[in-house]
C-alpha cells in the first residue's frame, strides 16, 4: 500500500498542535530530567568524595605525625585514579601546603582562600574547569585538612548523557506517532475527499444532464447522510427533478 | 542510576585498584635472565642458582635509569658468575619493566614474589614504586621478603613502619637536599625555589628542602610541579614562569632527565639565569646527552648545572672501586637482555647510575657471602647485620645493624665542564 504522506489542509492545525504537544513534553521532561540528575549527581559526588576527604584524613594522622610527606602523597595520588576526582591537597595547622596534586602549581584562587574552610565550595580555577571542592579536618582540625576538588565536566557529561539518552527516546517516539498521526488523518479525511468528489460529479452531472454517481449515496454513514443531502439541494433547486429524491433512499 | 552509598563506592574504588593492579599487566614485560624454570626452587635459592627479582624502568621517559642501574649491577655479577658465583651458586636476576610506574611495580613484585619466588628483590628504581611495593614487603614478612639497594632516597623504605623491610645503600634525599640547602645558604643564596615531580619523589625532595631550609631559618619561596613521564620535548615554561616570579637565587629540581632538563632548556631560555641543582636520581648523563644533543651553545645551559651524586665520580679511578667498576664494564659490556632492550637507546660506556647499580650489586654479593654455603631467607637480616665498617672500595666505611639500615651517607657535587660531569669544589666561585 502506498503511504500518503500528504497532510491535508484541514488537519495541518491539529498536526501543529501535535507537534507543540511534543515539544512541551521534550523540554519539561529534559528539564526535569537535567535537575534530577545534576541534584542527584551532585549529591552523590559530594557525598562520595566527603566520604574519602575523611578517609584520607584518618589515615593522614599518622603519617603527618610520625612519617615523612612522600607517604602522603603517595596516600592521596591513590585516590586521585578515582573518577571524578581532579585534585588533592592537604594543609597543616597553619596552612601550609604539606601534599598537593596540582600541575604546574597550585592555582592563585586556592592561595588565596581559607585554607581551614571545610564547607562545600564552588571553584572556577583560571584556564582549567569548574570545580566543587570539600573539606575534610585532620585531628579535629588541629592537625589541619584535607581538600577534595571534583571536575563538575564530569556532572555536566553524564547530564549530557541521560538527557541525550531521554531526548533520543522521545525523538523517537515523537517520529512514530507523527507518521502514526498523519496516516490516521489522511485515514479519517478519506470521506470528505469522497464527498468533495462526488459534489464535483453531482455539480457536472447536474450542468451536463449526465448520470448521477450513486456509490457514496449507497454508504450508511456520515459521508453517505451528506452525500444525499447534497443530492437532495441540487433537487430542491431544480424542482422538476424533487420527485427523484425519494429514489436513492427507496434503493 | 543505582546510587552508590559511600560505602560501596570507597569499597569499589579500592578494590578496583587492587583489581587493576593485579589484572591490567598492560605494562609489564618479563624477562626471565636464567632461563629456568621455578621449579626446583625454594625460596628462591637451588643447588646452583640465587635468583633475585628486579622491577625498574626499562622502558618510557625514564628508562635510562632503569637499564644504566641494571648493567653497572650486571657487570659486577658477571664477574662473580664467572668465578662460580657465591657459594658456588650463580647469581640470576629476573627482570620485568614497570616503566617508572607504581602499578606495574607492585604486579612485577606480585609476580616475582608469588611465581618466581625469588630470594629477594634487587634493584628497584623510583619512590612512587617502591613506596607502593612496601606494604607488599609487610605482608610478606612471615617470609622475610627483603628489599635491597633500591634506587631510591626517598624516606618510607628508611622509617617505620616499613623501614625493616628494606636495606638501602645510597644517601637519602634529605641528605642531598640538605647538602645542596647548605652550600647555597654558605654562598649567600638564600631564596630558594624547587620544581618536583607531582608525586612521593617530588615530595620526598621537597620536604628535604623543606626541612633544611626551615632548620635555618628559611622557607621555599616558589614551587612549580610537573607530571611524572613527562618528556624533554615537553615545554616546561609555565612552571619556569611560576619560578621566575618567586624571583629564587637556585632552584632544586626533584625530577628524572627528562623533564629536568627540559626545565634547565627553557629557564636559560626564558632568563632564569640561576644554580639549577638536581638530585641523583636524576640520570645526571642522560639529561647531559639530551641538552648537548638539542642546544648548539649547551656550555650556556650546563653553566647553572649542579648535580648532587652518592657516588664518586667514575673517572675517578684513584678510587678502588671506580678502578673495579670501569675493566668489568669494559670486559663485560653488560646489556639488558633482548626482550627489554629499547633499540633506540645507546647505553653510556660509564654513568654515575651504572656505578651505583656496580656497588649495590658488589654489596649485595659480600652480604650472600657471609650466608656460607647454605644461605636462606631468614638468615639474610643477620647476615646484613655482620656488614661493620666494611671498605667497599669507595673511601667510605659501610655498617648496618638493627638501627641503620642505610651504608652509606657520603655526598658529592659534581658540574659540567667542557662536556663532562666534574667534582665541584668551590661553590663560591662557581655559583657565589
Amino acid at each position: 500500500m502506498k503511504l500518503n504522506m500528504n497532510v491535508q489542509k484541514l488537519f495541518r492545525r491539529p498536526l501543529f498542535g501535535i507537534f507543540l504537544l511534543f515539544g512541551i513534553i521534550a523540554v519539561s521532561t529534559s528539564w526535569v530530567c537535567i535537575a534530577t540528575v545534576d541534584s542527584q549527581l551532585s549529591e552523590e559526588y559530594e557525598s562520595n568524595s566527603r566520604g574519602i576527604a575523611q578517609t584520607i584524613a584518618d589515615a593522614s594522622v599518622d603519617i603527618i605525625l610520625n612519617r615523612d610527606l612522600s607517604a602522603l602523597q603517595s596516600l592521596i595520588d591513590q585516590f586521585l585514579e578515582i573518577q571524578g576526582i581532579s585534585y588533592i591537597y592537604i594543609v597543616n595547622e597553619d596552612g601550609e601546603f604539606l601534599a598537593h596534586t596540582f600541575v604546574p602549581g597550585i592555582p592563585g584562587e586556592i592561595l588565596a582562600s581559607d585554607p581551614a574552610n571545610i564547607d562545600t565550595v564552588e571553584r572556577v580555577l583560571a584556564g582549567a574547569d569548574s570545580y566543587v571542592e570539600v573539606g575534610s579536618p585532620i585531628l579535629a582540625g588541629v592537625a589541619g585538612s584535607v581538600h577534595i576538588g571534583m571536575d563538575k565536566s564530569v556532572i555536566t557529561l553524564k547530564i549530557q548523557q541521560a538527557v541525550g539518552r531521554q531526548m533520543y527516546l522521545i525523538s523517537s517516539i515523537f517520529l512514530v506517532g507523527i507518521v502514526a498521526a498523519i496516516m490516521l488523518m489522511n485515514l479519517a479525511a478519506r470521506p470528505v475527499e469522497h464527498l468533495l468528489t462526488y459534489a464535483v460529479q453531482l455539480a457536472r452531472a447536474e450542468q451536463e444532464g449526465g448520470p448521477v454517481p450513486g456509490a457514496l449515496l449507497e454508504r450508511d454513514d456520515e459521508a453517505g447522510q451528506l452525500a444525499r443531502l447534497l443530492l437532495y439541494f441540487s433537487r430542491v433547486a431544480d424542482p422538476e427533478k424533487a420527485g427523484a429524491l425519494a429514489r436513492p433512499e427507496a434503493s | 542510576m543505582r546510587a552508590l552509598t559511600r560505602r560501596k563506592f570507597l569499597r569499589a574504588s579500592i578494590l578496583g585498584g587492587l583489581a587493576a593492579s593485579w589484572f591490567g599487566r598492560g605494562a609489564a614485560l618479563a624477562q626471565d635472565e636464567t632461563g629456568g624454570s621455578p621449579a626446583g626452587f625454594h625460596e628462591g635459592i637451588s643447588d646452583d642458582e640465587i635468583l633475585l627479582g628486579t622491577s625498574a624502568a626499562f622502558s618510557g621517559p625514564s628508562r635510562g635509569l632503569g637499564i644504566e642501574l641494571y648493567r653497572g649491577a650486571q657487570a659486577c655479577f658477571a664477574r662473580v658468575n664467572e668465578r662460580g658465583g657465591v657459594g658456588g651458586r650463580r647469581i640470576g636476576l629476573r627482570l620485568y619493566d614497570d616503566g617508572y610506574q607504581p602499578v606495574p611495580s607492585v604486579q612485577n613484585t606480585m609476580e616475582l614474589l608469588l611465581r618466581d619466588r625469588v630470594f629477594a628483590l634487587f634493584g628497584y628504581v623510583g619512590t612512587p614504586t617502591v613506596t607502593r611495593v612496601l606494604p607488599i614487603l609487610k605482608k610478606f614478612q612471615e617470609e622475610n621478603v627483603y628489599m635491597f639497594f633500591p634506587f631510591t632516597g626517598a624516606q618510607p623504605q628508611r622509617e617505620p613502619p616499613y623501614g625493616e623491610f628494606a636495606f638501602n645503600l645510597r644517601a637519602s634525599y634529605r641528605e642531598e637536599t640538605a647538602g645542596l640547602v647548605e652550600n647555597f645558604l654558605r654562598i649567600g643564596r638564600r631564596r630558594i625555589a624547587v620544581f618536583y615531580q607531582a608525586d612521593a619523589y617530588g615530595r620526598s625532595g621537597w620536604a628535604g628542602v623543606r626541612e633544611a631550609l626551615g632548620a635555618r631559618g628559611e622557607q621555599i619561596v616558589g614551587e612549580a610541579t610537573y607530571t611524572r613521564g613527562a618528556a624533554y620535548g615537553r615545554g616546561m615554561g609555565e612552571q619556569v614562569e611560576i619560578l621566575r616570579d618567586a624571583g629564587p637565587d637556585a632552584v632544586i629540581c626533584i625530577g628524572a632527565y627528562g623533564a629536568c632538563a627540559a626545565f634547565l632548556r627553557d629557564a636559560i631560555d626564558l632568563g632564569l639565569e640561576v644554580p639549577i641543582a638536581n638530585l641523583s636520581f636524576v640520570g645526571s648523563e642522560n639529561l647531559l646527552q639530551l641538552i648537548t644533543d638539542s642546544v648548539d651553545d649547551s656550555e650556556r645551559y650546563t653553566r647553572y648545572l649542579v648535580n648532587s651524586q652518592v657516588v664518586p665520580s667514575y673517572e675517578d679511578e684513584s678510587i678502588p672501586v671506580v678502578r673495579e667498576y670501569a675493566e668489568l664494564m669494559d670486559r663485560y659490556r653488560p646489556e639488558v637482555p633482548e626482550p627489554l632492550r629499547q633499540p633506540d637507546y645507546v647505553p653510556f660506556d660509564r654513568s654515575f647510575v651504572s656505578l651505583e647499580g656496580f656497588v649495590n650489586a658488589k654489596m649485595l654479593v659480600e652480604i650472600l657471602g657471609r650466608m656460607g654455603d647454605s644461605p636462606s631467607r631468614d638468615r639474610l637480616e643477620q647476615a646484613v647485620f655482620t656488614v661493620r665498617d666494611y671498605d667497599l672500595g669507595i673511601g667510605e666505611m659501610v655498617s648496618f645493624s638493627e638501627q641503620r639500615r642505610q651504608g652509606m651517607q657520603r655526598l658529592y657535587y659534581t658540574v659540567v665542564d667542557r662536556g663532562r660531569f666534574v667534582p665541584l669544589d668551590d661553590w663560591r666561585a662557581r655559583f657565589g
